[in-house]
């Protein structure tokens, strides 16, 4: 076991090595994105960093697999056969939980499982952090929104499901396949470069992806997986997050303080139906887009109910 | 009637010898030399007689499985062809997700193929390949009442489809514009609605049979999948994967009664069903109306787990551990086993290869028993299972001890006894490639650079020319599933139709796969991922596009379909039902 460890992580630094060798090979950083009209250096991750998080990921795969806490794998004990920690619903005298977990739940005994749900405990064994992420949707919650007519709640939703995997938990670009891709995923925490970008760029990078906007063809285009309203959520929830440092505390991990600001006449959730700007974008970006025949073109991204979403006009987080 | 009295006293017989064995078997173990002549008694061991079958969608692997239960004994893999997905018994759908099997018929969609497998289940063999109109791209498929229909969800083209099983004649509508995803579908009993869930709108979309069009859409959670009707035919349930709640619709006001929080991933539902009498239904025996149910088992994919859900109450009341991340669930046809799907088998097997096994894991539902909510058996699984189905052993007849010859088994020439559509082709590793996204010409060949990460492809869209020799690289560059941090994601990559055969592959980490292929067929065929890598697995599609010069750019519209439907390799017509596109069925 112990081998086989090291043969990963050697092949993890061979393959970071690789990496790093080909990113010298490009040394002067270029100025290839833009912000407020200006050529800046796109904001990501640096190379030592990417190989953290690489490393920590391969440590987490390590730690799962071995069924530790601090993944969701080490919450649900194993217990083939065995049944730790189990008991029945209809008997309590002649079939006992053998963990001693549990004790007399309301409503008859439950399994072990059921009361960690119930009630999350800091013993060491479950991950309370990533549990209550899942199971009660522990993650901040906005009471003000930065963008007219897109509730930030709803973005983070989508953000954690799709953007996560390359742009991080935290948003700084450092997702498990981050250090795959060249060049990197944004840091979509860095307010001096993100509180230049207008909610329209946002709009077109996510919607019709990286070569709508002239830029890498590893961002893809959402417009076939997410509603017009989803995306305007995800922006608000990108918003929502800028220069937001790694939190210290749960308190500040709920309560995140963004520094943007919006930007003046910029197009909205709420005005972006009057916008030329914006028409004429959705219509080069649709004509791109998959799964259509003639006549069943959507128009404008069409909007339908479902998935808690609101449309615009209905979003009830006050703005700031 | 008479073979069904020989197997109960069949069943008691070795059931006794069974008890007999387990209780000298701590007494015997001094005695017994162990030897191949010599049976050691293993009170652990479960008869070789089993009482009901589990019929499985392999998935990946093209084929279908026959497991038995309770012994979780593999018995068979049959071929269908690509990438299958739903299994369902012919018969009528009466009763829970298992329906009421007449022990003819099982239908299995396949996916990549964009066709359905009849297979025979007293020959055990594949009967017929009904191949379905294109643009389609079937994901699931729900048998109607009174089994004569087939419903599918068409989630590549957003349309849905009612096929006449007989003659295969196929109506298709739209569901509003593309796109639109239904994925999972389920009809009501009583033979009125189908239900499919839409992920891209977070709705189900409710359909009248007949006329076969769409009511009404209902809003549900976020990216709904499992849409799945009780045996009253009273409420579906509906698995909303990115709200962790369950959306329970009622199918008399066609309006949501309750949401309700159940876990982590939600994604698929079955109930356990009893007859009029408060026994478990047994099909082909007991009458298949006034049928009930309990509890609903929900697959909780992010939470690895499986919560049990009281449908009088209508709440959670138990939740019981899985290993790990349960896809698909599945019920015993006597309601006292559930089978966790599981799509993740992190630590707990010896390896064999660089994809990883998924496994079906057993866990004991009889509320009396010692060991309820405990896992009584695991065992890892080829392909990647999509859903299993389970009915009494008694409705597949023994045709051993020279019963086939007593004739009945067949009343004439079998159209089929292997898929016929198999396309050979070039598939193979190689190292790990860094090249950047993209396509380029390299020696006349386009050179298909894609990488595969959750939940998407980079490049979206791909553009080749009819007649192109197409070699595709598909590079895996997940280091861990980004929503739940699997730690050994298999990704896949087929293109589904004509190009499924020909492109399906497995992108374990670490390699880049190739594919090579000449893209002789025109149209827009879906991209879609054969490993079920997290709860946005089907949300992970791309697009292939081979455009005439002389048709124009292909769409939905345009394209070589009805040659698609044909299937390549088809050495000789009427070998396989192509499906006649028609109005108002």
């Amino acid at each position: 076991m112990k081998n086989a460890k090291l043969k990963i992580g050697l092949i993890a630094v061979t393959s970071l090595g690789m990496m790093l060798g080909s990113a010298a090979s490009s040394a002067a950083p270029e100025k290839r994105c833009t912000a407020g009209g200006q050529k800046v250096e796109c904001p990501t991750i640096t190379d030592a960093e990417a190989k953290k998080a690489s490393e920590a990921f391969l440590k987490e795969g390590h730690d799962m697999e071995e069924g530790k806490g601090g993944s969701t794998y080490g919450i649900a004990p194993f217990d083939y056969l065995t049944g730790v920690g189990k008991r029945s619903n209809s008997d309590s005298k002649t079939f006992k939980t053998d963990s001693g977990y549990g004790g007399e739940a309301k409503g008859g005994l439950k399994t072990e499982l059921w009361d960690r749900v119930k009630a999350p405990s800091s013993d060491g064994v479950t991950d309370k952090s990533v549990y209550d992420q899942w199971t009660n949707n522990w993650s901040p919650k906005f009471g003000e929104t930065r963008v007219a007519g897109a509730d930030p709640n709803h973005g983070k939703t989508y953000y954690y499901s799709y953007c996560i995997a390359c742009h991080g938990w935290l948003m700084h670009g450092d997702g498990p396949s981050a250090s795959e891709l060249n060049p990197r995923p944004r840091t979509l925490t860095r307010g001096d470069y993100m509180n230049k970008k207008t909610n329209l760029e946002l709009f077109a990078v996510i919607k019709g992806g990286g070569e709508q906007v002239s830029l890498s063809s590893s961002m893809p285009n959402w417009g076939n997986v997410l509603q017009d309203q989803d995306i305007w959520d995800i922006i608000a929830f990108i918003r929502a997050m800028q220069d937001v440092p790694p939190p210290k505390s749960v308190e500040e991990y709920l309560n995140p303080k963004s520094t943007f600001k919006p930007i003046k006449g910029d197009v909205d959730a709420l005005n972006a139906a009057k916008s030329p700007e914006f028409k004429e974008l959705q219509e080069m970006i649709e004509s791109e887009m998959t799964g259509r025949a003639p006549g069943t073109e959507l128009v404008g991204g069409g909007y339908v109910d479902g998935g808690n979403r609101k449309k615009p006009t209905e979003v009830a987080v006050k703005v700031k | 009637m008479q073979s069904k009295t020989k197997f109960l006293v069949m069943s008691a017989l070795s059931m006794s010898c069974l008890m007999a064995s387990a209780a000298n078997a701590a007494a015997d173990k001094s005695q017994v030399i162990p030897g191949w002549q010599v049976a050691v008694p293993d009170g652990k061991d479960t008869p070789t007689i089993d009482p009901m079958m589990l019929y499985s969608s392999g998935g990946v692997d093209g084929k279908m499985a026959i497991i038995g239960l309770p012994s979780f004994k593999t018995y068979r893999h049959i071929d269908c062809g690509v990438d299958t997905h739903e299994i369902s018994f012919g018969g009528s759908n009466k009763g829970n997700k298992n329906g009421t099997p007449d022990g003819k018929y099982v239908y299995l969609n396949d996916k990549g193929a964009n066709t359905i497998c009849e297979f025979d289940i007293q020959t055990g063999y594949l009967a017929r390949v009904i191949a379905l109109p294109f643009p389609f791209g079937v994901h699931h498929i729900a048998l109607s009442t009174d089994g004569k229909h087939l419903f599918g969800t068409g989630e590549y083209s957003g349309k849905m489809a009612k096929v006449e099983i007989k003659t295969g004649k196929t109506e298709v509508i739209d569901w509003g514009p593309s796109p639109s995803a239904p994925d999972y579908i389920d009809a009501s009993r009583d033979g009125k609605y189908v239900f499919a869930g839409n992920y891209y709108h977070s709705t189900v979309g409710v359909f009248s049979t007949s006329p076969f069009k769409l009511i009404k859409e209902i809003p549900v959670g976020k990216n709904p999948h499992g849409t799945d009707v009780i045996p009253e035919s009273t409420l579906v349930l509906v698995s909303d994967k990115l709200s962790a709640t369950m959306t329970i619709i009622d199918t008399q006001k066609l309006a949501v009664k309750k949401v309700l929080p159940t876990c982590a991933g939600p994604l698929h539902s079955v109930m356990d069903v009893y007859n009029k009498d408060g026994g478990s239904y047994r099909a082909g025996i007991d009458s298949p109306d006034g049928l009930t149910s309990k509890y609903a088992y929900e697959s909780c994919f992010v939470a690895d787990a499986n919560v049990k859900i009281d449908l009088k109450k209508l709440e959670v009341v138990d939740e019981i551990p899985t290993h790990y991340r349960t896809g698909h669930i599945s019920i015993s046809a006597d309601n006292s086993y559930v089978m966790a799907l599981n799509k993740f088998s992190t630590g707990l097997f010896s390896p064999t290869g660089i994809v990883f096994p998924v496994n079906f894991e057993m866990w004991d539902a009889r509320e009396k028993s010692p060991t309820y909510g405990k896992t009584l058996r695991i065992m890892p699984v080829d392909g990647e299972p999509h859903n299993a189905k389970s009915l009494m052993s008694y409705l597949v007849k023994d045709w051993t001890k020279g019963e086939a010859e007593q004739g009945g088994l067949i009343s004439g020439r079998t159209d089929l006894l292997d898929p016929p559509h198999r396309a050979f082709s070039k598939r193979y590793f190689i190292p790990k490639e860094t090249t950047p996204p993209g396509v380029k010409m390299v020696d006349g060949v386009k050179e298909i650079h894609m990488k595969a990460f959750s939940y998407g492809y980079i490049p979206r869209q791909v553009r080749v020319n009819k007649g192109d020799k197409v070699r595709l690289f598909a590079t895996n560059i997940d280091k861990a599933a980004g929503i739940t941090k699997n730690p050994d994601v298999t990704m896949g990559l087929t293109i589904y139709g004509p190009y499924g055969q020909r492109s399906n592959m497995d992108l374990p980490r670490g390699v880049t796969a190739v594919h090579e292929f000449t893209a002789d067929i025109a149209g827009e065929y879906e991209i879609f991922c054969t490993h079920f890598c997290g709860p946005l697995h089907l949300e992970m599609r791309a697009a292939f596009f081979v455009d005439d010069p002389k048709k124009g750019p292909s769409n939905l519209a345009v394209g070589d379909y009805d040659k698609a439907q044909h299937l390549p390799g088809l050495l000789e017509e009427g070998q396989l039902t192509v499906a006649e596109r028609v109005k108002g069925l």
